[in-house]
C-alpha cells in the first residue's frame, strides 16, 4: 500500500515449506468463505450472520467490491427497519438471527418486527415517535457498520470501496432518518476525517471526503449553515502544518474558498484588495523557505492568484472589480518580485517559467507588443529554462515561437 | 531474614540516581546478586522529586553541610499569604523535582524503556512550544521556528533570512555527510560559523543557539558540539506525533524513571536499602577472589565482587555549575501552551529561552537562561498553577538573573496575573560528566550504564549474554497496564 515518502519494497523472501502450507491454508479459508456468502446470497439469506461472514471476507480483502455491494442489499433488503407495513422483500428464513445479535437495540422491540415476514406489532408503534422504531435498528446497523469501516480503514487508507462504502451508509442515513440524527451522524465524520487528515495530511480520498461532508453540514436538508470560514481557518492550519507548504490539496481547497468567503464576507473593494496582498505575501514567503527540489504546490497557488489578475473574464473571482491599470500595476509589482527572487534561486525554474508567463501576460492585458527589453530578457530566461529542465525541449520550442509571434 | 552481610553481592550500586537506577534496570534480568543502596531516604538521588515538606528536609541537609555536592547554597522564599489569591496548596499537591530534562524522541533512552518493558509503568507527556524572548520588541515572546512551516510564517524574518536560515535548516539536518563544511570549523563558536557561512543575523544566531540548550552564549558555542544538538532537535518533531519533539515523563522527570527503574531492578532479585550509604570499602582477597569489603553506614559489613557509584570525589578541574530556581506561579499560563499544529497533543511543558543579554538593561546577563514551564498536567502542582524550572551558568549575579527571568515572563504573559508563590533557589556542581546537568537527556547517560553493564555481565563468562535492555515480558505483567500507549 502506498504512503507518501515511503518506498515500496518487493516482496521477495523465500518462503519455507510452513510458509507456504500456511499460505495455501488461508487461501482456503478465503476461498470458503466467498463460496459460503455466495450460496447464502444465492438462497437469500439476507440476515445478519450472513453479514458477519460479509466482515470476515472483507477484512481480510477490503478491495473485494462485490462483497461490499452484497453487504449493501444485506443492509437494504433484510436489515433495515422497514415502515410498519412491511411489504417487503424479506427473506422467509425464520432463523434471522436478529434477537441474538447485539446489533438489535434492547430497548427497541422493532426488531422483532423483522424476523416476522409480516407486520409486526410486539410494540405498537408509539404515534408521538412514529418513526422511532425506524431510527433504532437502522441506526444502530449504520453506526456498526460506520465503527466496522473505521479500523479497515487506518489500515487501507487510500481503498476507494471504503470510502464509497462510508458515504453510502451516510446517504442512507439521509433518507432513512430524522435529520437531527443523520447531522449527528455527518458530525462525527468531521471529526473522523479530521484525524485521517492529521495521520496524513495528503491523503485526497480525505480532502475529498471533508468536501462531501462539509457540504452536506452545511446543506439546508440537515439545517445547516456556511463553514466556510472555518473550512478556510482549516486549510491555513494544514498549511502551516507539517509538510503543510507542500500540500497541494490544502492549497487547492484553499482556493476553492476564497471566492465564496469573500462573498459572505461581503467584502468591499479594499478587503479584497488587502486580502489579495495577503495571499501574495503568504505564497511568497513559503516560495522563499523553498529551494532545491522545488517544490509545485505553492507555484500552482501563485498561479492561482494571478488569474484574478490576468484571466480575470470569468477568474476574477478575488478582486473582480480591479481595473484595467489596477491589474497591469499588481502584474508589474509581480514581476519585480520575481525578478528578485531570482537572486539566489537561479536553479528555480518557475520563477523562470512564471517570469515568461507574466510577461506575456503583462503585454496582453496593456494590448501591445513586448518592448526590446522584455523580448532580450524572455530570450534569456527561455535559455535557463532550457538548461534547467532539457527533458522538455519540445515545450520550450513551442514557447520560444510564441514568443517570436 | 538474612542480612545483608549473608552474602557475596555480585554488584553493590551506590545511589538511586539516574544513571544507577537505569544500571538496576539493565541488571533486572541479569540474576546476579544486586545490593542497591541510597544514603537519602528516598529514591533518585541528584534527580530526585519532592513534595514542599520533603524539599524543606533537603534543603537543611544541603544548608547544614559546608561540603555538600553536588547541591549548594540553596534557600527558600515563599510568598505571604494573601486574601483573594489562592495561595500554596498542600504539600503533597507538589512533586519539584531536580530533573526536569526534556527527553528527544530520538534520544535512545526512550526506545530502552520500551524494549525493557518499563515504559508501561511511565506516562510521557509532550514538550510544545518553545518561545524565545526578545527585549526589544512588544510581544515579548516570539515562538521558536521548528521548520519549514513555522519559518515561512515569521513575520519578523525578512524573505531573505527565511531562505537563508532554510539553507542552514537543511544543510544541519545533514551535517554528517557535509563534514566539509563544518569541519573545518568545528572548535569555533557558533554565532561567527552561523553568520560567515550562512549569513544569519546576530537574532536569527541567537533564535539557533537557543534549541542547543546551551548554557554559553552563541559565540562560545563549539560549533561541533552544537550542529548534532541542533540536528537532534529538528528530526525529533512530529516523530511521534505533530506538534513536538520531545517528552517528559508525568509526576517527577526523571525522577519517576528512577522510581521505576528500581522497582524493576527489585523484582529481578535486587535488595534495596535506603538511608544507607557506604562508610569504607577496602579490596580483600576470598578464595582467590578479589572482593570489595565494604562497611555501610548503618554498620553492616558487605562482600561485593563490584562497586557502582562510589563517589570517588571530584579530581576533574573545571567542573560547571549552574544556578537554579524552581518557582510555583499563581496561573495556570495557558498563552504558553496553546498550538496552532492540527492534531497535536496537548501539552505539559513549554519552553522559554532567554538568549544572553535579551534581559531588560539593569541586569547584566552573559549567558542564556532557559525557563521550563510545566503545567499542573505533570501532576507536579494542582491545577491552575504551574512549577517554572528556571536555570542559567552560575555566575557572580545569576540568582538575580534568574529572578529577572522570571519576573519577565510573567510580564510578558497573562497580563501580568501570575504571581509567584514559592521560589527555591539552588546551585548545582556537574558530576562526573556534563550530562548530569544537561537540560535535555544525553544519551552519554546510556553509553555510560551500557558500558557498566558489559564489564558487569562479562564476568563469570567472559561472554556477553543477551542484549542490553532487550527484556520479553514477565509472565502476568502485562496483563495489568493497558496497552502502553505513550499516554499522548
Amino acid at each position: 500500500m502506498a504512503s507518501h515518502g515511503v518506498p515500496r519494497v518487493a516482496e521477495t523472501a523465500q518462503r519455507t515449506e510452513a510458509q507456504r502450507l500456511e499460505e495455501e491454508r488461508q487461501i482456503r479459508e478465503y476461498r470458503d468463505l466467498e463460496e459460503l456468502i455466495s450460496a447464502k446470497i444465492a438462497e437469500r439469506q439476507y440476515t445478519l450472520e450472513v453479514l458477519e461472514l460479509t466482515s470476515k471476507l472483507l477484512k481480510k480483502n477490503p478491495e473485494y467490491y462485490t462483497i461490499w455491494n452484497v453487504r449493501r442489499r444485506l443492509l437494504i433488503y433484510g436489515l433495515f427497519s422497514k415502515p410498519s407495513d412491511s411489504s417487503s422483500h424479506l427473506t422467509a428464513s425464520p432463523n434471522s438471527s436478529l434477537t441474538d445479535t447485539t446489533k438489535a437495540s434492547s430497548e427497541n422491540s422493532s426488531s422483532s418486527t423483522i424476523t416476522t415476514s409480516g407486520a409486526s406489532t410486539t410494540t405498537p408503534q408509539n404515534p408521538a415517535f412514529p418513526n422511532r422504531g425506524r431510527n433504532g435498528t437502522t441506526l444502530d446497523l449504520i453506526r456498526g457498520d460506520l465503527e466496522f469501516l473505521f479500523p479497515i480503514m487506518v489500515k487501507y487508507p487510500k481503498c476507494y470501496w471504503l470510502w464509497n462504502y462510508r458515504l453510502w451508509l451516510l446517504q442512507e442515513a439521509n433518507e432513512s432518518l430524522e435529520s437531527d440524527i443523520a447531522r449527528e451522524l455527518w458530525n462525527r465524520e468531521l471529526i473522523l476525517v479530521g484525524k485521517m487528515l492529521v495521520k496524513d495530511s495528503r491523503n485526497f480520498h480525505g480532502w475529498g471526503y471533508r468536501r462531501k461532508v462539509v457540504s452536506e453540514l452545511e446543506s439546508p436538508k440537515l439545517g445547516g449553515r456556511s463553514m466556510v470560514e472555518s473550512e478556510f481557518e482549516y486549510t491555513t492550519k494544514m498549511i502551516h502544518g507539517d509538510k503543510g507548504l507542500s500540500n497541494f490539496s490544502a492549497w487547492h481547497r484553499r482556493s476553492k474558498l476564497i471566492p465564496r468567503l469573500l462573498d459572505e464576507r461581503n467584502a468591499s473593494d479594499e478587503t479584497r484588495r488587502q486580502f489579495l496582498d495577503d495571499e501574495f505575501e503568504l505564497i511568497i514567503s513559503a516560495m522563499y523557505t523553498d529551494s532545491y527540489p522545488y517544490q509545485q504546490s505553492a507555484w500552482f497557488y501563485y498561479q492561482f492568484l494571478m488569474t484574478t489578475l490576468t484571466d480575470y473574464v470569468g477568474h476574477g473571482s478575488i478582486t473582480p472589480n480591479f481595473t484595467p491599470e489596477d491589474r497591469a500595476e499588481y502584474v508589474t509589482r509581480q514581476l519585480v518580485i520575481l525578478k528578485d527572487m531570482l537572486d539566489g534561486a537561479e536553479d528555480c525554474k518557475w520563477i523562470y517559467n512564471a517570469l515568461i508567463d507574466y510577461t506575456m501576460a503583462l503585454c496582453r492585458m496593456e494590448e501591445r507588443k513586448p518592448d526590446l527589453d522584455e523580448r532580450q530578457d524572455c530570450a534569456t530566461w527561455l535559455a535557463e529554462l532550457r538548461k534547467l529542465d532539457p527533458d522538455r525541449s519540445g515545450r520550450w520550442d513551442d514557447l520560444e515561437k510564441s514568443l517570436r509571434d | 531474614m538474612e542480612s545483608l552481610s549473608d552474602t557475596k553481592w555480585d554488584v553493590l550500586i551506590s545511589g538511586t540516581g539516574l544513571q544507577n537506577s537505569l544500571l538496576a534496570l539493565a541488571l533486572s534480568r541479569s540474576g546476579k546478586k544486586i545490593l542497591h543502596v541510597d544514603e537519602n531516604v528516598y529514591y533518585g538521588g541528584a534527580e530526585a522529586a519532592f513534595s514542599l515538606q520533603e524539599v524543606d528536609e533537603w534543603l537543611e541537609k544541603i544548608q547544614g553541610d559546608i561540603s555538600s555536592k553536588p547541591f549548594r547554597n540553596a534557600s527558600l522564599w515563599k510568598a505571604e499569604a494573601s486574601d483573594g489569591t489562592a495561595g500554596l496548596s498542600f504539600s503533597r499537591a507538589y512533586t519539584l523535582t531536580l530533573s526536569p530534562q526534556i527527553i528527544y524522541s530520538r534520544s535512545k533512552l526512550l526506545s530502552n524503556l520500551v524494549s525493557s518493558k518499563v515504559y508501561r509503568q511511565l506516562e510521557f507527556q509532550a514538550v510544545g512550544n518553545w518561545w524565545i524572548y526578545d527585549g526589544e520588541t512588544e510581544a515579548s515572546l516570539r515562538r521558536l521556528p521548528n521548520g519549514r512551516e513555522d519559518i515561512s510564517q515569521d513575520k519578523s524574518i525578512d524573505n531573505r533570512a527565511k531562505r537563508s536560515l532554510m539553507k542552514f535548516l537543511k544543510f544541519v539536518v545533514n551535517y554528517e555527510n557535509l563534514t566539509e563544511t563544518w569541519e573545518p570549523h568545528a572548535d569555533s563558536g557558533l554565532a561567527g560559523f552561523l553568520s560567515r557561512k550562512f549569513q544569519l543575523s546576530p537574532s536569527l544566531q541567537s533564535v539557533i543557539s537557543a534549541l542547543t540548550l546551551s548554557f554559553e552564549p552563541s559565540d562560545q558555542i563549539p560549533v561541533k558540539w552544537a550542529l548534532p544538538r541542533i540536528a537532534r532537535h529538528l528530526t525529533s518533531i512530529g516523530v511521534f506525533g505533530p506538534g513536538f519533539g520531545a517528552v517528559v515523563p508525568k509526576w517527577g522527570g526523571a525522577a519517576e524513571i528512577s522510581q521505576v527503574a528500581c522497582r524493576a531492578g527489585a523484582v529481578g532479585g535486587g535488595v534495596y536499602v535506603l538511608g544507607t550509604g557506604i562508610k569504607t570499602s577496602e579490596t580483600v582477597t576470598e578464595d582467590g577472589e578479589q572482593l570489595s569489603k565494604v562497611e555501610l553506614s548503618n554498620g553492616e559489613n558487605v562482600k561485593t565482587r563490584r562497586i557502582v557509584g562510589k563517589n570517588t570525589g571530584h579530581d576533574l578541574a573545571n567542573l560547571k555549575s549552574v544556578s537554579k530556581i524552581i518557582a510555583v506561579v499563581s496561573s495556570p499560563l495557558t498563552s504558553l501552551f496553546q498550538s496552532s499544529i492540527e492534531g497535536s497533543p496537548l501539552a505539559a511543558v513549554s519552553v522559554l529561552v532567554f538568549p544572553s543579554k535579551s534581559l531588560p538593561e539593569g541586569t547584566a546577563q552573559p549567558n542564556p537562561v532557559y525557563i521550563m514551564v510545566h503545567s499542573s498536567e505533570t501532576g507536579e502542582c494542582p491545577s491552575n498553577q504551574c512549577v517554572l524550572y528556571a536555570t542559567t551558568l552560575k555566575s557572580d549575579n545569576s540568582k538575580a538573573v534568574l529572578e529577572a527571568a522570571l519576573s519577565a515572563l510573567l510580564k510578558s504573559t497573562e497580563d501580568d496575573e501570575g504571581k509567584l508563590l514559592y521560589s527555591l533557589y539552588y546551585e548545582q556542581e556537574q558530576q562526573a560528566s556534563y550530562a548530569s546537568l544537561d537540560l535535555a537527556f544525553n544519551d552519554e547517560i546510556l553509553q555510560a550504564v551500557e558500558d557498566q553493564w558489559k564489564t558487569i555481565m562479562a564476568d563469570d563468562n567472559g561472554t556477553l549474554e543477551g542484549s542490553f535492555m532487550q527484556f520479553e515480558d514477565r509472565e502476568g505483567m502485562n496483563n495489568d497496564d493497558d496497552d502502553g500507549d505513550e499516554g499522548f
